[in-house]
């Protein structure tokens, strides 16, 4: 009976959900309207040897596998925190992954002892800063962002 | 009393998410390797009700507070190809699992090859068994879609004995062709000689115990466009041996369990379909004339899907099924046999639910479960199986926090 009362409230609380997503979805499209997005762009430290990676490669470092690159240069992977406009703008257009996605495989290998989280910085301005300075180190930030200290690079 | 030892529970485990702040600031503190040092670490509480028999604790008709995990894990990464990580798990489940403090997991993950396109290596240790999408991390609440995962093929009832076993992993690892393609084969010794890997196949009260031979596991992966897509095929074999105890009415028989798994997932920006299908042998023997000797094919599937309603809302809607034995799915045969109820042979579970995420650290939970069959109830929470009833409900809610 108790049971019967508390599905009755899982389903009116399900009802006003439905509500919000509508709401949700509407405000959605108006924030990704209004945001021209600046494109994002891979950079590596200057010494790195290569100008391009492929992008399933690219996937396996930001996804926390494949700790090598190029050769058997040490990667250092620095990212933004997960609601940072700029790491959903990398994370879809360069990664084609979706940030909840990359967050879930991260979780999946730290909590089975098979990995590592990335390091987080507080901004792309710092990101450039640590990838400028850190040998193997890999990250993103904005196309106008880019500095003669970091190298870009292509995907292929 | 009882509102006073609920109180006290809470107390505790408020406590504990303070002891657990506490240790966040130490692990930030704690970067002695330049970031190669990793702690991290999660903290589960659930209410548990059930309108008909007892689900993790006694939760008929009241709340049961037994359902709880408690994880801290550390990982360094000592070199390019080498990783140490080990997790300390606290995870209570009603009559399964009394909480104590065991090491989840302890291994050492080397990495010999690794190119542009690929790596391969070895993890040896006590190292988590793949099974299916979720088990590697299935007491993680962030990892899992839903309270619990789904139980035909995720048991609550089995899991020390799936969950890990000590020993050693093979995997490989290609990426290229626009996906991920990832191999594993691994061989160890999984927890057997457990109270609740005994209940949960020779039955409540056994003087005996049983023992493992190598258990042996493969997975296939494959992940497209950035797991988009994921498809994977899980099989295992595990061969158990049960010496009987003094005065035990079992003979020492044999146990052996095939699993074989397909899971399948389709994830977009704002929803996932999932689905998986087992079908899992049993066959047990020489066990003497009081025990149900026999081979039998189990089967178990679900299909899931879930959805973004607002920013950090989830819904979940979910069917389960259970079958023990897929030739006698009602369990008429089985119950003409052994005059145990024929629903205790097949679960039927419709879960809907709702995630809330307060924060990235911190989530809110709430899942009704409207099952058909006490298939995957454990004997634990239920001693007798005349007083089950075939159709229940469930009721859950969790709070689950994480550094």
């Amino acid at each position: 009976m108790q049971t019967n009362l508390l599905i009755k409230y899982v389903v009116s609380l399900l009802r006003s959900c439905a509500v919000r997503v509508f709401a949700a979805c509407l405000l959605c499209n108006v924030a990704q309207a209004q945001n021209d997005e600046v494109p994002m762009v891979v950079i590596a430290h200057p010494g790195t040897s290569r100008d391009a990676i492929p992008r399933e490669s690219l996937r396996a470092i930001f996804g926390m596998l494949l700790h090598k690159w190029p050769a058997d240069t040490p990667v250092r992977v620095f990212v933004l925190r997960d609601d940072a406009p700029e790491h959903a703008t990398f994370s879809k257009t360069i990664l084609q992954v979706f940030p909840h996605q990359l967050r879930m495989a991260w979780d999946r290998q730290v909590f089975s002892g098979q990995g590592q989280y990335p390091e987080q910085l507080g901004s792309t301005q710092e990101i450039l800063v640590r990838v400028a300075t850190t040998p193997g180190a890999m990250g993103y930030v904005k196309a106008n962002e880019v500095n003669q200290n970091v190298r870009v690079l292509r995907i292929r | 009393m009882y509102a006073y030892s609920g109180f006290a529970k809470s107390a505790v485990t408020v406590a504990l998410i303070g002891a657990l702040s506490l240790t966040t600031t130490l692990a930030r503190a704690l970067d002695l390797f330049d970031g190669d040092l990793q702690v991290h670490g999660f903290l589960m509480q659930s209410l548990i009700n059930t309108d008909d028999n007892n689900f993790l604790g006694r939760s008929k008709d009241r709340f049961s507070t037994d359902f709880r995990e408690i994880g801290v894990n550390a990982s360094w990464r000592a070199t390019p190809e080498v990783q140490l990580s080990a997790e300390l798990l606290s995870h209570r489940a009603g009559g399964t699992d009394d909480g104590d403090l065991r090491l989840d997991y302890g291994l050492v993950d080397w990495t010999p090859y690794s190119s542009e396109s690929g790596r391969g290596g070895v993890r040896f240790g006590r190292v988590k068994t793949s099974y299916g999408l979720y088990n590697k991390t299935r007491d993680v609440p962030f990892t899992r879609p839903s309270v619990i995962l789904p139980q035909s093929i995720y048991f609550e009832r089995t899991r020390n004995l799936t969950v890990s076993a000590d020993g050693g992993e093979i995997y490989v690892e290609n990426y290229g062709g626009g996906g991920l393609l990832s191999a594993s084969f691994a061989l160890g010794l999984p927890h057997a000689d457990t109270e609740s890997a005994r209940v949960a196949l020779v039955g409540l009260n056994r003087p005996g115990r049983l023992e493992s031979d190598l258990a042996s596991n493969f997975q296939l992966l494959y992940e497209e466009a950035g797991g988009k897509y994921r498809v994977s095929l899980t099989a295992a074999r595990l061969d158990l041996r049960y010496k009987p105890g003094a005065g035990d009415s079992l003979r020492a028989g044999r146990l052996g369990l095939t699993p074989v798994v397909f899971s399948a997932q389709y994830n977009a920006e704002k929803w996932s379909l999932t689905g998986e299908y087992a079908v899992r042998r049993t066959s047990a023997r020489d066990f003497g004339p009081f025990f149900y000797n026999g081979r039998a094919d189990g089967e178990s599937y679900y299909l899931q899907g879930t959805y973004q309603l607002a920013p950090r809302w989830e819904a979940l809607l979910r069917y389960d099924a259970y079958y023990a034995d897929r030739s006698d799915r009602n369990g008429r045969d089985f119950a003409a046999a052994t005059r145990v109820p024929a629903f205790t042979r097949f679960a039927k579970d419709w879960t809907t639910g709702v995630r809330f995420d307060v924060t990235p650290a911190f989530m809110l939970r709430a899942e009704a479960h409207r099952v058909d069959g006490a298939g995957f109830l454990p004997a634990q929470d239920n001693p007798n199986p005349l007083a089950l009833r075939q159709k229940w409900n469930l009721f859950m809610l969790l709070g689950s926090f994480r550094f």
